[in-house]
């Protein structure tokens, strides 16, 4: 593994040479207790200690509207629009570096997402080992505490003005030489590093699943028929589709269009879609496959619990409680959903 | 940025030929501009694109055909894209993408006797299979074919059913639910129509599609006949976007229903709650 060290005093030029090639994205203090990823400017303060970003980083690679396709209403020729601005997000927690990691492998499979790949391949990752978990959060226990690939460099807080950076790409290490001479880090360093990861990982395991994560697909599936539970659960649900859109690994959509005023040509776009909105799979002659809240709602837990699982090998929840915390309704929470299935079941035998 | 390919880009064709089935039915023959067949196998689906107003999945309609670039869909009104063909006229453009989805394996039924049984617009996709056998007449065993519409007036491809009801190497069954003054064959719902029928349950595969309230009752009616539920195919009809497997409106349990399905043997879907 190579590592180095970066003094606080580095960051700012090494900002401002990576500004000439991307549009670089940083945590910042937004209102009160949130933060958001904004733009990086000189004057923003990035946020190093934050606990977790209030909407979610697809946004990026995902954008909520994005243009896919323009066509000529006339000869009903088309061309693919593929917009792939260059840009650095700087300070991605793991566990929404495990959230990218799945959506790479989502979009890559099958039929590739041409939109998606141009976007990806031209975003840069700079990950940050967290320094706060948020009140609602718990990837600790969602196997998103760390991750093995997906970033370029991967920054660690181990002193007040220092930073431990792995390097996970060549473009990263190129990256973060951009400014001239840096020091390789020591092996104290990367001890203050693995001590900082270890600090985060025990606040962290404050708030957790009762069990191993690789248990849930099974636990869930057990429970899908027991509508008793999901109706209880789901009994006051809004159907506001909050919890799909700050979703790191919600990934639906719409496709819509519109033309221009004189018909001749127009653009079609796709749009975030939730899975817990009314009309998501309803078809012609007004039948609804998931008419009621409470199946939506048990759809969204066994895609998280179960589905994505037997496609990937892992959950498609990583933890980060920002579902948590969007629910008015208070009720969108997959940890307690997936405790309290184990509990039942545990009781039952 | 541009790139020369995108999964999202549909591709020409032209209107050659349109007849109303019914009051809301049209049935649509284009030919693709490339000059080239469209390559589907019975049972795909198709994006079609009417540009200004949206996009919607259609099943092909005709057989698969190698020597010609035609294809038809028949389309029932109920919306903005189903309204706008209905609106267009021969010599007109749309845009398509696939063929796309899972399909009848035809090469499996080859020596097999073979129950069709058409639920109202379900007749659309199984005719694509129907008329392949029929083409291919030597290669199939016994033809039954079961066809349940609402009323007389919803009936679709009432001319060709006439004439292929003449075979005798096809038996056909029509029953309409609600009858008028002028029916004169079965009533009831097409479930009614199993106790008529002559079937060998261990040489004969069957293919469903129909509303779907339909699934269930039909697949009663083949347990009760005897045959293996691996020998039952359906195909089932979902909100679609995509048509490729990200867009999620189509999703049966984990399954995807524009990649996995629209068609499914019934082993693949049995356990699935969400599937029938
Ligand atoms: C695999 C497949 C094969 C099909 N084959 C045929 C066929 O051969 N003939 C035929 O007439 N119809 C077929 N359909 C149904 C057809 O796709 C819908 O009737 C069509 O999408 C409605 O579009 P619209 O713009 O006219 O309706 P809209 O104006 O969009 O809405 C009218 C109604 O259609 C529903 N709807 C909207 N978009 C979709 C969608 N993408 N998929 C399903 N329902 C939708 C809406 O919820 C609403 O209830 C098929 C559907 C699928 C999934
Ligand atoms: S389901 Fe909730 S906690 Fe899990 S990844 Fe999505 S937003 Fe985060
Ligand atoms: S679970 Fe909560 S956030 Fe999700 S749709 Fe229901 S009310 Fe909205
Ligand atoms: S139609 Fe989009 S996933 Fe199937």
């Amino acid at each position: 593994m190579i590592a180095y060290t970066i003094y606080l005093p580095q960051i700012k030029g090494l900002l401002r040479k990576w500004s000439q090639e991307f549009e670089i994205h940083v945590p910042t203090r937004a209102e009160g207790d949130f933060f958001e990823f904004r733009p990086w400017t000189q004057e923003v303060e990035i946020a190093w200690d934050y606990d977790l970003a209030y909407t979610t980083l697809k946004k990026f690679f995902l954008p909520p509207k994005e243009d896919i396709l323009c066509f000529n209403m006339k000869d009903y020729s088309a061309n693919p629009v593929i917009n792939a601005p260059r840009q650095l997000l700087l300070g991605v927690h793991p566990y929404d570096i495990k959230a990218v990691n799945q959506l790479d492998q989502l979009m890559d499979m099958d039929s590739p997402d041409v939109n998606y790949r141009a976007r990806r391949d031209n975003t840069l990752i700079f990950g940050l080992e967290p320094a706060n978990v948020a009140d609602t959060a718990f990837w600790s226990s969602m196997g998103a505490a760390r991750v093995d690939f997906g970033f370029d460099l991967y920054w660690t807080r181990i002193s007040p003005g220092a930073f431990f950076v792995q390097v996970g790409s060549a473009k990263g290490e190129e990256m973060i030489k951009l400014d001239g001479p840096i020091e390789k880090s020591s092996v104290a360093q990367k001890e203050a590093a693995r001590r900082a990861h270890l600090k985060i990982l025990a606040q962290a395991e404050k708030r957790t699943l009762k069990y191993d994560w690789n248990r849930v697909p099974d636990q869930v599936n057990k429970f899908f028929s027991n509508r008793t539970f999901w109706m209880e659960r789901a009994k006051t649900c809004l159907s506001c589709g909050s919890c799909n859109l700050v979703c790191p690994t919600c990934y639906c959509f719409d496709i819509q269009e519109e033309a221009d005023d004189l018909l001749k040509q127009g653009k079609r776009y796709r749009q975030w879609d939730g899975c817990m909105l009314t009309g998501f799979a309803e078809i012609a002659g007004g039948h609804n496959f998931r008419a009621s809240a409470w199946e939506r709602y048990r759809h969204r837990y066994m895609r998280k619990g179960k589905y994505i699982f037997d496609k990937l090998g892992e959950l498609g929840c990583v933890g980060c409680g920002r579902c948590v915390r969007a629910c008015t309704a208070r009720i969108a929470n997959p940890r307690e959903v997936y405790n309290d299935i184990w509990e039942a079941i545990k009781n039952e035998i | 940025m541009k790139s020369d390919f995108s999964p999202y880009v549909p591709r020409p064709a032209t209107l050659v030929a349109k007849k109303e089935l019914n009051e809301y039915v049209t049935l649509f023959e284009f030919a693709q501009d490339s000059g080239k067949p469209l390559a589907h196998r019975p049972g795909q689906f198709i994006q079609v694109s009417v540009y200004g107003v949206g996009e919607a999945p259609f099943s092909v309609s005709s057989p698969p055909r190698t020597d010609h670039h035609h294809f038809e869909i028949a389309v029932r009104r109920v919306g903005s894209v189903t309204n706008a063909l209905h609106g267009l006229e021969v010599g007109a453009k749309i845009g398509i993408r696939g063929p796309y989805g899972s399909y009848f394996p035809m090469q499996k039924f080859v020596g097999q006797d073979f129950l069709f049984v058409a639920g109202g617009l379900g007749y659309i996709p199984l005719r694509s299979v129907l008329h392949y056998m029929l083409r291919h007449r030597d290669e199939f065993g016994k033809l039954t074919l079961l066809v349940g519409t609402r009323n007389p007036g919803e009936r679709i491809f009432t001319d060709q059913l006439a004439e292929i009801s003449k075979r005798s190497d096809l038996d056909v069954l029509e029953t309409v639910d609600a009858p008028d003054e002028e029916w004169q064959g079965n009533v009831g719902v097409i479930t009614t129509l199993f106790p008529k029928i002559r079937i060998n349950p261990e040489t004969t595969y069957v293919a469903t599609i129909g509303p779907p309230v339909m699934y269930r009752f039909v697949i009663q009616e083949c347990s009760k006949l005897g045959i293996p539920q691996d020998r039952i195919y359906v195909s089932l009809e979902r909100r679609m976007k995509c048509g490729l497997g990200k867009c999620g409106h189509c999703q049966i349990n984990g399954l995807n229903c524009c990649l996995d399905g629209p068609v499914f043997c019934y082993t693949e879907i049995a356990g699935l709650g969400e599937a029938l």
